[in-house]
């Protein structure tokens, strides 16, 4: 026990003393996040808007027409359901629904269109209001010509419906970043598991640090053992570190804000630890040399970096990819951690992730100890 | 015996060890013995099987067969009770490159289950005032002595050095030779392997001399020397008091200089 402590105690004091192993492990990461945060995709496509069109008159088509024939890609229009559209307001799928009443602009109805805006999507939901608002106004305008064209004395009866009621669907944060944070939290961790092992055991090997300690009296699970728990002490302050600059720089709220989110997390941050040192293991037992280890580690790590989910959506992604990479490690670690932090999950509810990691850590363990040599 | 080994209490045994990698038989035989506080050298060319055998005896590789006893433990049963009491200085000097001396030593005396005073150690092999240096920053001698006092955390009954000089300027040189001797001094039970046959003749009560893996000569150098002059060897350099080296340290005088 103690020499599994002073192992990790000497390991940290040398991962801590050696500042470029900081850099590329803990700021890579970090600036990742802040950069993608930053970018916003948010900006760069455009609105979708949600109609519910209870009124199906002249108007109320006329309006969804000349909104779904714009000639710019400023805006995109569906129509559906109340309850359909309400849904997809909810999961972020479109930025405004627009509920256009019963008997809407006919004489003495009413001349009012609801608008639901998402607040997770402001600049978006923003325009799509405009639009909306300058479409009916255009056809107020034709129809008040038209009318005074053909009756003067009546002109004065129409009605005025550009009016739009606009609320705001106050629903959790759902914003980029906040898909975004736990994605990279994930990331580092998988990136701190699998570099962090691989480059620091391939160079004790080389330099023969691992046959120095061989030619002590220490059991060599001991030593194994304290580079695990070196490693998962750094994955442990890396995923605080992002996440306290989640919370300062993009507003993300850890689950409920409560200890049990934060030790939810700190718990995942051990459990996807485990399998990508282990994973680490195995890889720095695999490769020769330095040469064939950069390779290898890039080949494992960079298709869970992208296909993962980490940056965005699994379903942005065609179904025949995500039908594989669902059941990729990273996948399952990006998905829990992102079940806790966005929506304070607990550990009933990520419990197939959880299955998930505890399969592959026992795939990579039988690897890892199958390949593993000290020299 | 002529060749000063006194049998019985032997602190090492080796027996008819063999050990064969694919193609190569490495080690094709070695017996001897070692008495305590012997100084004991191996010599031979490259690949010959020296680093092997010390291997073996150092509980880090099994044989295919034969027999290694230190301080009467059965190596190949029992390997850690064997590095327990056996100090080991192998031919990389690789410890973990960003820790001090000073945590180095407590590091290694920890896995020796040992409190040990660092300072001390490093007074031993004269670098005191490194205590606060980073391993990565020392100089190859530096090095070296370091890597004698990591093999010393434990109070060693035997001490194995693997080419403890390769490498080293003349000054560091005979630094390690006064640290050897200091071993001896202090009854420790040297095993080092060397290419340097002054060193040997300087530092060894006995060489064995191992060629494909087998023990070809075996004896004190004097012996060896006195066989070989026997057969009516005569050498052409015209014989003085004063080689070289003795010169060059003359000149440049015994102090280290990769302080």
């Amino acid at each position: 026990m103690r020499v599994t402590y002073s192992l990790t105690v000497a390991s940290l004091k040398m991962y801590f003393r050696n500042r470029q192993a900081i850099f590329f492990s803990l700021f890579i990461p970090l600036l990742i996040m802040v950069i993608f945060g930053l970018l916003d995709f948010d900006r760069f496509s455009g609105a979708e808007i949600g109609i519910v069109d209870q009124a199906e008159n002249d108007t109320s088509r006329s309006v969804i027409q000349i909104l779904s024939n714009r000639s710019d890609d400023l805006v995109k229009v569906e129509v559906g359901t109340l309850q359909a559209e309400t849904e997809r307001l909810e999961d972020g799928e479109i930025d405004v629904m627009v509920v256009i009443p019963p008997g809407f602009s006919d004489p003495g109805g009413p001349i009012k269109v609801d608008a639901t805006k998402d607040e997770r999507s402001p600049q978006r939901a923003a325009l799509a209001v405009t639009l909306l608002a300058q479409t009916l106004s255009d056809l107020e305008k034709q129809r008040y010509s038209a009318k005074v064209s053909d009756d003067l004395s009546n002109a004065e009866d129409s009605p005025s419906f550009s009016n739009i009621s606009q609320s705001t669907l106050l629903g959790d944060d759902r914003s980029y970043t906040a898909f975004l944070v736990p994605g990279i939290v994930a990331l580092s961790i998988m990136q701190l598991g699998i570099f962090g092992v691989v480059f620091a055991l391939l160079q004790f090997r080389q330099q023969g640090v691992l046959r120095r300690i061989r030619a002590t009296p220490v059991n060599p699970a001991q030593f194994l053992f304290a580079q695990v728990s070196t490693r998962l002490s750094i994955s442990v302050m890396q995923t605080l570190v992002l996440l306290v600059t989640g919370i300062i720089l993009f507003d993300v709220a850890v689950g409920n804000s409560d200890i049990e989110s934060w030790l939810m997390v700190i718990a995942l941050a051990i459990v996807g630890g485990i399998l990508f040192v282990t994973m680490g293991l195995a890889i720095s037992g695999f490769a020769r040399s330095e040469e064939v280890a950069a390779p290898i580690t890039n080949l494992v790590s960079m298709p869970m970096m992208f296909l993962s989910g980490v940056f965005f959506p699994l379903d942005a992604l065609p179904e025949v990819v995500t039908s594989v990479t669902q059941f990729l490690p990273l996948t399952y670690l990006a998905d829990a951690i992102r079940a806790v932090v966005t929506d304070g999950a607990g550990i009933a509810e990520i419990r197939s992730e959880l299955a998930g990691l505890a399969v592959w850590t026992a795939i990579v363990f039988a690897a890892a100890t199958r390949v593993f040599r000290w020299e | 015996m002529t060749n000063g080994f006194k049998p019985g209490n032997s602190v090492i045994v080796a027996k008819d060890l063999r050990k064969r990698y694919n193609e190569i038989q490495a080690v094709d035989g070695i017996s001897f013995e070692v008495s305590p506080g012997e100084v004991f050298g191996m010599l031979g060319p490259n690949g010959a099987g020296k680093t092997t055998t010390i291997e073996i005896l150092e509980g880090m590789r099994e044989p295919d067969s034969g027999v290694a006893l230190v301080n009467g433990i059965d190596v190949i049963k029992n390997p850690t009770q064997v590095k327990r009491i056996i100090g080991v200085q192998l031919q990389a000097n690789a410890f973990f490159d960003r820790l001090t001396l000073s945590e180095l030593l407590k590091l290694f005396g920890t896995l020796y289950g040992q409190n040990i005073d660092p300072i001390q150690l490093l007074e031993r092999v004269g670098l005191a005032d490194r205590s606060k240096s980073q391993f990565i920053k020392l100089s190859g001698g530096q090095k070296q002595r370091f890597s004698i006092a990591a093999a010393l955390v434990n109070k060693p009954v035997v001490m194995f050095l693997d080419e403890p000089s390769t490498g080293l300027d003349p000054q560091a040189r005979r630094n390690m030779w006064d640290l050897i001797k200091g071993l001896k001094t202090d009854g420790t039970t040297v095993v080092l392997t060397t290419h340097y046959m002054e060193e040997a003749e300087e530092l060894c009560d006995r060489v064995a001399i191992v060629d494909d893996g087998r023990i070809v000569a075996l004896d004190t150098p004097l012996v060896l020397v006195d066989r070989l002059l026997e057969t009516g060897f005569r050498n052409d350099r015209p014989t003085r008091d004063a080689t070289l080296e003795d010169v060059f340290i003359s000149i440049t005088g015994r102090a280290l200089r990769d302080e």
